[in-house]
């Protein structure tokens, strides 16, 4: 088949729509691979329809996703595997993310309704695992008096002589103390302007297990067990 | 696509991250559009196990690929995108492929009393590419954006607008060159 300008426009909008199908889309691939005026062709559509997707709304998968792609790209490190070995080391902070997520436990959601009296933008979120149907902590910030309350759902409480801590993780730098969070009830932060203003922008809480009383050097000791970004209401 | 330049702006260092192979700039970029890119495959696919495998495929292919995005591509989230549709548009023909009869996709779509198009992404195209989509007829709007929302076969087009296949393929191609010299003044 000649490959006539107009051929190639009427094609490439096909290809890039989608509707150029079977033994065509193959032909139509391998002109792409010998020729830049097609690749070009292609690319305007791409462009232009890559501007349509906007309109769809987000849904967010499911955490296993992740789990997966994590075990298809670096398939010797498995997360049982990081997990183990992260218990035994000694807390690597700039490997959070990571570390907490191929642990497959967490994923925010908005829960939680904006309280009518707020004036200002307000987070929310939960901290979830993965094989707990309820969430372990709902989080939401009151808007008055810079307080973030967090309620206990189905969190358990932490191994004998440990306590759970809540972090604010900045986007550059270290992650600023909430303090020692208890399991059971209803939980009550109240947040300088300084971490108020951290988490603000980094909208990423975590918590790690630390000693009894919370760790003692200011920063993040033990193994990181979970990682929830707060979203905006 | 509704996305600031400051977000671009941000995908395109994580994109040169990811490029060198950086894991953490990976999850971070996957944390941020995971949740559009999700929503995309699931309407197009209408299926969520399809929807998911298409967005591991996607990132997979985009952790092997970053290296080979470029501006001429589009922004850096346009080109992600159409990774992903592309991704789940290969599924759901292998899928169909492997059908013997019927076809859920087409039953699903006689169930919709709003017919086969939501009204809100009739509306969607003409904001998104500046109006460009008002120069089309309806039923030649209607079957590109059929083909490019639920990666419909000319075939199911056809039978979503109840039109012989040969009228809707030359639908589809005037409607695709009425935009395209729209899209270039």
């Amino acid at each position: 088949m000649n490959k006539t300008p107009e051929r190639i426009e009427r094609l490439a909008a096909e290809y890039v729509l989608g509707s150029l199908h079977g033994p065509a889309r193959k032909r139509f691939e391998s002109w792409m691979m010998e020729s830049a005026k097609v690749r070009e062709e292609v690319w305007f559509w791409e462009r232009k329809f890559g501007l349509l997707p906007g309109e769809v709304p987000e849904v967010m998968p499911p955490p296993s996703v992740w789990s997966s792609i994590e075990r298809r790209l670096w398939p010797v490190e498995s997360p049982a595997g990081k997990a183990q070995s992260r218990a035994n080391q000694r807390w690597f902070w700039p490997s959070w993310s990571i570390l907490a997520t191929a642990a497959a436990l967490v994923m925010a959601v908005v829960l939680m309704q904006p309280e009518p009296q707020s004036s200002r933008a307000q987070f929310s979120g939960a901290i979830v695992q993965a094989d707990t149907k309820d969430p372990l902590w709902l989080v939401s910030e009151t808007g008055q008096g810079n307080l973030l309350k967090l309620r206990s759902v189905a969190a358990s409480a932490a191994e004998a002589g440990k306590d759970y801590e809540l972090w604010i993780v900045p986007e550059n730098g270290q992650p600023l103390s909430l303090g020692v969070i208890p399991v059971g009830g209803l939980h009550q932060v109240t947040l300088t302007d300084t971490a108020r203003q951290a988490l603000s922008q980094s909208r990423t809480l975590a918590i790690s297990l630390e000693p009894v009383g919370g760790s003692p050097t200011g920063k993040p000791t033990g193994p990181i067990l979970h990682v929830a970004k707060l979203y905006e209401l | 696509m509704v996305t600031s330049n400051s977000e671009q702006d941000e995908l395109m260092g994580l994109l040169i991250a990811v490029s060198r192979e950086d894991r953490q700039a990976f999850q971070q970029l996957y944390e941020k559009i995971s949740g559009r890119m999700f929503g995309l495959c699931l309407k197009l696919g209408s299926q969520q196990e399809l929807a998911e495998e298409a967005l591991q495929d996607a990132f997979i292919q985009i952790w092997h690929r970053a290296a080979e995005y470029h501006s001429d591509r589009g922004a850096p989230l346009s080109w992600m995108m159409t990774i992903a549709r592309y991704r789940t548009l290969d599924l759901m023909r292998s899928r169909k492929a492997k059908q013997t009869s019927g076809d859920s996709q087409l039953e699903h779509v006689e169930d919709q009393r709003e017919g086969p198009l939501d009204v809100s992404l009739r509306s969607a195209g003409t904001a998104e590419l500046t109006g460009c989509f008002d120069e089309l007829s309806d039923v030649q709007r209607d079957s590109i954006l059929l083909s490019y929302y639920r990666g419909f076969t000319h075939d199911e087009v056809s039978e979503a607008l109840s039109s012989p296949i040969g009228t809707v393929k030359s639908w589809i191609r005037r409607g695709l060159m009425v935009l395209k010299r729209c899209l270039e003044r």
